[in-house]
């Protein structure tokens, strides 16, 4: 059971970040602002053909330009493929015999500076031999041409199979059943911080990189395998990230290619994505066409559905098997269904590499969400009792036979409800404007093995300070902060005493990374349990200056003191005593303070994406709603958000001023950018909006008033009763402003994100059907 | 081409430096001088990531070329702070968690300090509309917003406005 107690000093405070003043000086570090003594700048020679061989590559009149230093090929690489899964080892670092999208790297160059690695990669000359391309998922699957990978037939890369309930029979006994297809394209990370990476083999011949990451360790791995080095020769190290939303997880053939270059030149080398780069050369989220066929009982109760999924995974595989399931997964969380079917494909095309994001399947849980109001509304059930009536509840199982301890989704409708006054306004608003809610619920974590734990050491320096070290990684949400916080209020310190080591291989051990929402629940708990341990030492200790059983004992402000002694408030001296000082005579009686602590997730170990996807998935879910209000300009298609209300049941806040700027971040991300303006457009496999300018983010004067509302139901598994913050608002945010717009122009939409063309169609087909209609009735009267 | 020798007045301080006539001046700042705090993240003058002041304006420090920055008086986010003191802003960027991941925040403090230099106490409306060429991709801009508005202007609803950086009950 959890160990929640009311009483912290340090967490559930609203604390303002300890790695936000170097940000605001302009001080901390990004890759891009490295600077390693004899640095070469490194390029990326990409294939400008979609689906093509390559039959020859020419580097000789580049090697021969002054100031290029080394040149490096398929063939220093030998073909030698990477994948996240071992059955999902697709891609090679360099490609030497075909290229499968316009993007795919076929050498890397290092040079003094970045014109003589331009120049360089128009000097290298690549002969290829056109082969016919396929840029649709569905196309793929039937196309007789060259399989994009020749050994996976149909270029079908990943299909998930669920299959619980008594779908079949369940369909037999609803009283209504409907069927929509629901339709959305790739969208994009867009971090601010375009990626790059930095490496240099150091005089031990030890690999340093510096890159964004999800995960230093998963990165780690993958690179002492290619290197064929020692794990503990490969350092990636802790370095200021901006912004990952799920991209940058896993290796990227790029952070090899700069290592390879570094080893050639025996110098540092550092690549740097432009824009374009990052946009097309890392992941992109997937496309989908998501068939939902749902048959519900009188009331409105889900008895069966039955989904089928096709996804346009891009060139390669990535994380297609994650990928593949967690939309579906996170609608079988939020919701139940006596019954469901899902089958999910992940289709190989010619186009980018997709990968996970933040809002992942926003086409599949709009369409979710979409149908259930449509049902609402044939069964004349409003949009929030239907959801109350199918939400999930604490205490059951999911489909796919996950256990659900925390679950306060029922509590983040009612309060969402509360707050937007939705039922004060559904149904009265006047013409063009609506108002919709949407819900979702995230995994705190995937099965991952060997490498789901995480692990934590804590020293404490001999003037009373404490240094931790954790494998944890900071994207930009906060987790630093999470990590001080945590042991702060488990040593009795001050945020301002807490050094932190993260990041970083060489001196943390492995940890799942932050791209499976587990940072918090796994990484933290991790510091808690070791913070926990260092602190009974200091305890031990404690105890026989203060001559009280340790179990009497408490930690808080620098002092460890008898916890309900009357006397200690008003006489602290006499029951008290610093930390500092306790440090320094346990250190005098030859004892160093010093403990670790690690915590591993009690998950299914024989749960597997795509050969068994059933047993417990991760520890905790998270349940989040959003209500938006909108007002549709019927002459221009363009939507307003007047106000958005987002709640998440978190379990426990650790820090409201950082939940809060999540919730805000996802919900402009999910909502505003996903389901309003952001998607990606094609011409034969080229994106053809890679860059800021084309590809549209949502601005500060685009927002409306965002109310963020955090639901405890305190974890018992879970750091202080905490789970994943901020995702689940990401997901139903794009729901709740899908709903709106719906509910606005009156026309249930089944094409995403809802740009002003689509919405100006629906409208004009809506007129249009409704004087079919008066000219109908006019005819017959 | 020849490089040519420049001096640029930066932070109130002189640089002498040499350039090419196409180097803009965010690759002269990041690059010669090694003031790494203006970032780059599109490159063509549409995130403001590289907001510097030029005389006091906001300008896009990427599209502007190193060259035209001379005989002008030009401001990075390395020279908000004097050497021990955060400016107000920067310190309410902290107080309200307006810093994510960090990597347009010098681009905002610029574009902000920009504002509040002709406008001590601008509305949210405001706010909004000086920052609307700033890109963030974490914040959803919220807490951005109130800490510009709440700079050197505290709200008593606001619980982040008198933490002075501590943590609070
Ligand atoms: S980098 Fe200058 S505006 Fe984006
Ligand atoms: S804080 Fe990350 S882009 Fe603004």
């Amino acid at each position: 059971m959890s160990d929640y107690t009311s009483d912290y000093t340090i967490v559930g405070k609203r604390m303002p970040r300890v790695d936000s003043r170097a940000k605001v000086m302009g001080k901390a570090k990004f890759t891009a602002d490295l600077k390693l003594p004899g640095m070469l700048v490194g390029k990326i020679k990409r294939s400008p053909y979609a689906h093509a061989r390559i039959l020859n590559i020419d580097t000789s009149k580049a090697e021969a330009l002054p100031g290029v230093k080394a040149i490096v090929t398929g063939k220093e690489t030998k073909g030698v493929k990477w994948g996240v899964f071992a059955y999902t080892r697709d891609q090679q670092f360099i490609q030497i015999e075909k290229v499968r999208y316009i993007g795919d790297e076929v050498a890397g160059v290092a040079a003094v500076d970045e014109d003589t690695a331009l120049k360089a990669l128009d000097l290298i000359e690549v002969t290829y031999e056109e082969l016919p391309p396929v840029f649709d998922p569905m196309e793929a699957m039937v196309s007789e041409t060259e399989l994009i990978h020749e050994d996976f037939p149909n270029n079908i890369n990943v299909h998930v199979n669920i299959d619980t309930g008594n779908v079949d029979e369940n369909f037999e006994k609803a009283y209504y059943i409907r069927e929509d297809t629901y339709v959305a394209p790739e969208e994009s990370y867009f971090q601010a911080e375009p990626y790059a990476v930095a490496a240099r083999f150091d005089h031990e011949d030890c690999l340093e990189v510096w890159c964004p990451n999800g995960g230093p360790h998963m990165k780690s791995k993958p690179l002492s395998n290619a290197f064929k080095l020692p794990l503990h020769k490969v350092k990636v190290k802790k370095i200021a990230i901006g912004g990952a939303f799920g991209g940058r997880s896993e290796i990227c053939p790029v952070d090899y290619i700069c290592a390879l270059l570094a080893k050639k030149t025996k110098r540092p080398v550092r690549i740097q994505f432009t824009r374009e780069e990052n946009t097309i050369a890392t992941r992109q989220g997937h496309a989908m066409i998501t068939t939902h066929k749902t048959g519900v009982d009188k009331d409105g109760r889900v008895l069966a559905r039955e989904t089928t999924c096709y996804m346009d995974g891009g060139a390669y595989s990535s994380t297609g098997p994650i990928a593949t399931s967690v939309p579906f997964l996170s609608m079988e969380q939020a919701y139940r269904m006596e019954s469901v079917r899902y089958n999910g494909y992940r289709i190989y095309t010619n186009k980018p590499i997709r990968g996970m994001i933040r809002t992942h399947g926003r086409g599949f849980a709009c369409g979710l969400d979409t149908q259930l109001d449509m049902i609402a509304d044939h069964l004349g059930i409003d949009p929030v009792e239907m959801r109350l009536r199918n939400s999930r509840q604490p205490g059951e199982y999911t489909s796919t036979k996950s256990y659900v301890d925390s679950c306060a989704m029922d509590e983040t409708i009612h309060k969402a409800v509360e707050k937007s006054g939705f039922k004060e306004k559904w149904g009265k608003l006047p013409p063009y404007h609506g108002i919709g809610i949407g819900t979702n619920s995230v995994q705190t974590g995937f099965p991952m093995g060997i490498r789901g734990g995480s692990q934590s050491f804590i020293k404490f320096n001999e003037d009373g300070e404490a240094t931790v070290m954790s494998g944890v990684v900071d994207n930009g949400q906060g987790n630093d902060n999470m990590l001080v916080q945590i042991a702060a209020e488990e040593l009795g310190l001050l945020p301002e005493d807490i050094h932190l080591v993260s990041a970083d291989t060489e001196t943390t051990s492995s940890d799942p990374g932050s791209y499976s929402q587990v940072s918090t629940f796994v990484g933290g708990h991790a510091v808690k349990i070791a913070a926990q341990n260092c602190r009974e030492k200091l305890f031990e200790v404690a105890s026989k200056l203060l001559k009280v059983e340790p179990d009497k004992l408490a930690a808080k402000n620098r002092l460890i003191f008898v916890k309900d002694d009357p006397g200690s408030k008003r006489c602290k001296a006499s029951k008290s005593i610093p930390i500092k000082k306790v440090v320094r005579i346990s250190l005098l009686n030859f004892n160093s303070v010093n403990a670790e602590g690690g915590y591993w997730p009690k998950v299914d170990m024989k749960r597997e994406w795509v050969k068994n996807p059933y047993g417990q998935m991760c520890e905790a879910f998270s349940f989040g709603t959003t209500i938006v209000e909108v007002k549709v300009d019927p002459d221009t298609g363009q939507v307003e958000v007047l106000e958005a209300t987002a709640a998440q049941d978190v379990g426990y806040g650790i820090n409201p001023l950082v939940l809060e700027g999540q919730f805000e971040g996802a919900l402009t991300m999910g909502g505003q950018g996903g389901m309003l303006t952001e998607y990606h457009e094609w011409k034969d496999g080229r994106c053809i909006n890679p860059t800021m300018l084309d590809y549209k983010l949502p601005l500060a004067c685009d927002m409306p008033k965002i109310n963020t509302i955090i639901v405890e139901s305190i974890d018992p598994k879970g750091p202080y009763g905490a789970k994943e913050a901020g995702m689940s608002i990401a997901m139903s945010a794009a729901q709740g402003y899908s709903a709106a717009v719906s509910n606005a122009i009156g026309v249930y939409m089944d094409s995403f994100p809802l740009t002003p063309d689509k919405i100006l169609a629906a409208i004009k087909g809506k007129k249009a059907q409704a004087e079919k209609k008066t000219s109908k009735n006019n005819a017959v009267n | 081409m020849e490089k040519i020798k420049i001096t640029l007045n930066i932070n109130d301080k002189p640089y002498d430096v040499r350039v090419f006539p196409n180097d803009t001046l965010l690759e002269v700042l990041r690059d010669e001088l090694d003031l790494t705090g203006s970032k780059e993240s599109c490159g063509e003058g549409v995130c403001g990531s590289c907001t510097v002041h030029m005389d006091g304006n906001p300008v896009r420090s990427c599209l502007t070329l190193a060259m035209e920055a001379t005989g002008t008086k030009i401001k990075t986010v390395e020279g908000l702070a004097t050497e021990d003191d955060l400016s107000d802003l920067q310190q309410s960027f902290i107080d309200h968690g307006a810093v994510q991941c960090g990597f347009c925040t010098p681009g905002m403090l610029m574009s902000a300090d920009a504002l509040l230099n002709k406008n001590s106490k601008p509305d949210e409306k405001t706010v909004r509309k000086a920052l609307a060429g700033n890109i963030c991709r974490c914040t959803g801009y919220a807490k951005i917003v109130e800490a510009v508005a709440h700079t050197g202007n505290p709200q008593d609803h606001c619980p982040d406005c008198k933490t002075g950086g501590k943590t609070k009950e």
